[in-house]
């Protein structure tokens, strides 16, 4: 008599709004315009693709750590570096640096939103839907009838490879097809970072006054508008020769394939600046705020930013040394991929005198940006050497580019991510992220990183060239590969370690309040999380550390700008 | 408690949060249309590397996508109002003046008219005119060549007559150069008449500088075609100079009507300006849905 009634009762009082909650998440989620839910959309999508892509560069160490090793077949191994290449530079990069502009910049400039809401919406949701798209080559690679197959032709697709000669199928018109769309993303969002900032500074807040990390994304959104335009370009063409027999790539019918690399690279080298300048954006808000001391040369920093992004645009053919570019060529692009070196210098030395006799605090964001300040130097200094174009008729195509690249890719940008995360994650979540897990995260991953990129460098220099399926043992590259791919590990576990301190600390974490760090940028100004709205009454500054003014109101910066 | 009195109130939670007043504010809406059109021209492009008929279902998603989009924004853009706490100044300063939102009405009759168009195209077709018989008496020493040459392009015979011919009177020239004339002119004027409310700002420039540089532009690169005659002998500096006088006569009679640069008919919303949107249905259809 009992089970009949309990189970009705049960039925009854069993909330049926509980589906319905759970459907009205996701359609809140789909139908946000707001800037704060499309910058976490973003950076949750590119955290998911950020494991995607790394179990695929684990695959590549499983298959290299020892000599004539069938893990994999050769033909999966050319997907996994093609994959791999295309979804961190792609959807991991350029989303995850896109979420945190987002979500950062309208807060910090003291605005309720960005400047077109919903082109934000449309330009995340293209992107992630061209991600998806190309991940569903590994099931409709070949077209929907035979067997599915993965882009195998590498990040940077060289012609003629991607010829349909070379490359039947449709597995390369995935990577055409996915790139093209979260392009079209790309211009979006860059275009509204730019209105954003050029026309909903709240008052007060001048051009001179703003904080570093809006104006680095600036010039970041500038560069995006002239890049991503020939690589489109250059898909196009692509395009139309795969679908329509143009030869535009095609050599034998009087088509180039250099062509190509140069389209590629010049989206290629400032794409890499894209990607760095928000890493530098975050460097540049965290560290002083761990020095407690205001940035130095904020003006310096600005003008060497702009410098960056102008430079950059003219160094893409030492990509190209070893194509043989002749001596005129051979020259201009060392000396202009040198010069680069002189505004990066000039950001290196102001945040040295940041740090320099600041009260410093190793919170787990500053530990992330001081590693950052040396791999990036490393980084730096193994980039000059491969500017010069004789050394890099030497190791161009070697795993020492390889290093190269990964210590600016990882070992800054990477780094830089994560610090911003353990920075910022107690305003998106009003959770702060366990700091003794953040310890571990931090070294783990440091020795993990140390192990496979600084011994990478060795068989680079040893001759071991990059996208090698396998190797013979009497190279002596044996030892080297092996504690790279040890490293991994510990770069496995570090992010193991990572994912768990988000679930736990979201669930469990202690709260963060609105400034946990004692910062001095509007952001920290406002609720965590902060409400819909961002303020409910506009702010305004008079100095470019209006909660410093607030805070000390006896000493404001205003008086001294 | 300005702005800065509520950070810290915010930086103590419990501290004058509560017992606050409050104020409205508008964001825009949450709409789907955005993920649509997104998924749509993505399933356009799987479509070339999977079957056609995913094409075709993408181009009816982005083609619906397009329509709802549009639907969101015009005639004015969907919005959810949210009541948020102020400060006690605030709070009073907002309502000494009375807050306006997009859907308070206002009591502004529709910008765009016919009537002021017509007028303004008349006025300023007549301020053309005194230019073009001020350029022919300077020129020619005649009242009529400025006419005459503007009617040469309907009479074949014309073409190549002496400027001699042109400097004297012809009824059949007059005629031919009034009708011409005045339908261009009242065109023109219709033209205006819808653009300057929509872009008010700068209205003299607009008015009186742009568009007959823009408009002579215009003329200059199709008068081969429609009038071979005309663009040969026409002086290009009075061309422009008399576009300039219609410009701004027909600029100021728009003015006198609609009131373009006050700064109130400069506050109203884009949609009335534009004429999409008259009052009546203003205060209706707000926020999403
Ligand atoms: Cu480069």
């Amino acid at each position: 008599m009992m089970p009949p009634q309990t189970a009705g009762a049960m039925t009854f009082d069993s909330p049926p709004s509980h589906p319905k909650l759970w459907l009205d998440a996701v359609n809140e989620w789909f139908t946000t315009v707001d800037h704060k839910r499309i910058g976490m959309l973003y950076i949750g999508y590119a955290l998911v693709f950020l494991l995607i892509a790394g179990l695929e560069a684990a695959v590549m160490r499983i298959q290299l750590a020892v000599p004539n090793n069938h893990f994999v077949s050769p033909q999966v191994f050319n997907r996994m570096f093609t994959m791999h290449g295309t979804t961190m530079v792609f959807f991991v990069g350029m989303p995850i640096l896109f979420g945190f502009g987002n979500y950062l910049i309208p807060l910090m400039i003291g605005a309720r939103d960005m400047a077109f809401p919903r082109l934000n919406a449309f330009s995340f949701w293209i992107s992630a839907f061209g991600g998806l798209l190309l991940y569903f080559s590994f099931i409709g690679g070949d077209g929907l009838y035979g067997a599915g197959t993965a882009p195998d032709v590498g990040w940077f697709a060289y012609a003629p490879l991607t010829a349909k000669l070379f490359s039947p199928g449709h597995s390369t018109d995935y990577w055409i097809l996915g790139v093209f769309l979260s392009g079209i993303g790309s211009v979006g969002t860059a275009l509204n970072i730019v209105t954003t900032i050029v026309c909903m500074r709240c008052k007060g807040m001048t051009m001179a006054r703003m904080p570093l990390l809006p104006w680095l994304y600036l010039v970041t959104s500038a560069m995006v508008f002239i890049a991503i335009g020939p690589l489109t370009a250059a898909q196009m063409m692509l395009g139309f020769d795969r679908f329509l027999g143009a030869h535009f790539f095609d050599v034998q019918a009087g088509g180039s394939a250099v062509l190509w690399m140069h389209f590629f690279w010049i989206f290629g080298h400032p794409e890499v600046y894209i990607l760095v300048l928000p890493a530098f954006a975050f460097a540049n808000e965290i560290i002083p705020v761990f020095s407690r001391k205001p940035i130095f040369g904020y003006s310096a920093m600005v003008g060497a930013t702009v410098l960056i992004g102008f430079i950059s645009l003219g160094v893409w053919a030492h990509h190209m040394f070893t194509v043989g570019l002749g001596p005129a060529g051979n020259t201009f692009f060392t000396l202009a991929t040198m010069i680069i070196s002189v505004p990066t210098g000039i950001k290196i030395f102001n945040w040295l005198a940041t740090l320099w006799g600041g009260k410093i605090r190793f919170a787990t964001p500053m530990i992330f940006s001081i590693a950052f300040l040396f791999q990036f130097l490393i980084a730096g200094l193994t980039g000059i050497m491969l500017s010069a174009a004789p050394f890099d008729w030497q190791l161009g195509n070697s795993y020492f580019v390889v290093a190269h690249f990964h210590f600016v890719l990882v070992g800054a940008i990477l780094y830089m991510i994560f610090a911003a995360f353990y920075y910022w994650f107690p305003k998106m979540s009003g959770k702060m992220l366990s700091e003794t897990l953040g310890k571990w995260h931090f070294w783990l991953f440091t020795i993990g990183f140390h192990l496979t990129f600084d011994f990478m460098h060795i068989p680079g220099l040893m001759g071991m060239p990059r996208r090698i399926y396998t190797y013979e043992a009497d190279r002596g590259w044996a030892v080297w590969n092996m504690i790279e791919s040890i490293g991994m590990i510990f770069q496995a576990a570090a992010i193991l370690i990572f994912v768990w301190n988000v679930v736990r600390s979201y669930r469990h974490g202690e709260e963060a309040g609105p400034d946990p760090w004692d910062a001095w940028t509007l952001e920290w100004s406002t609720a965590s999380p902060p409400p819909h709205y961002n303020f409910a009454e506009e702010p305004v500054v008079h100095s470019r550390r209006p909660l410093w003014d607030l805070k000390h109101p006896q000493a404001p910066d205003s008086d001294y700008e | 408690m300005d702005w800065e009195g509520k950070v810290n109130a915010v930086q103590e939670p419990g501290k004058g949060m509560h017992a606050e007043h409050t104020a409205s504010l508008h964001l825009p809406a949450p709409t789907v249309w955005p993920m649509v059109l997104g998924l749509g021209i993505t399933l356009i492009a799987a479509g070339l590397v999977t079957n056609e008929t995913i094409s075709v279902l993408g181009l009816v998603l982005s083609s619906m996508a397009a329509v709802g989009w549009f639907r969101n924004v015009l005639p004015r853009e969907k919005q959810e109002q949210i009541t948020v706490p102020v400060s006690a100044e605030a709070a009073a300063q907002a309502s000494a003046q009375p807050f306006r939102s997009p859907h308070t009405p206002v009591l502004v009759r529709p910008a765009y008219s016919f009537v002021s168009g017509i007028e303004a195209g008349l006025a300023g077709g007549a301020a053309m005119a005194i230019i073009a018989i001020v350029f022919s008496w300077i020129k020619f020493h005649s009242l009529w060549y400025g006419i005459n040459l503007l009617a040469a392009g309907s009479f074949i015979g014309w073409t190549d007559a002496p400027d001699s011919f042109l400097s004297q009177f012809h009824p059949q020239g007059l005629l031919a150069a009034l009708a011409i004339h005045a339908l261009v002119s009242v065109l023109v004027g219709l033209l205006y008449g819808a653009m300057l409310p929509i872009f008010p700002r700068k209205s003299l420039l607009t008015a009186g500088l742009i568009a007959p540089l823009l408009w002579s532009a215009l003329a200059c690169s199709m008068m081969k075609v429609v009038s071979p005659i005309l663009s040969e002998r026409m002086n290009w500096w009075w061309f422009v100079l008399s576009q300039v006088a219609y410009g701004l006569v027909a600029g100021a009679v728009i003015n006198l009507r609609v009131k373009v640069r006050s700064a109130e008919f400069q506050a109203l919303p884009f949609a009335t300006r534009a004429g999409l949107h008259t009052d009546a249905k203003i205060g209706k259809d707000e926020g999403r849905r």
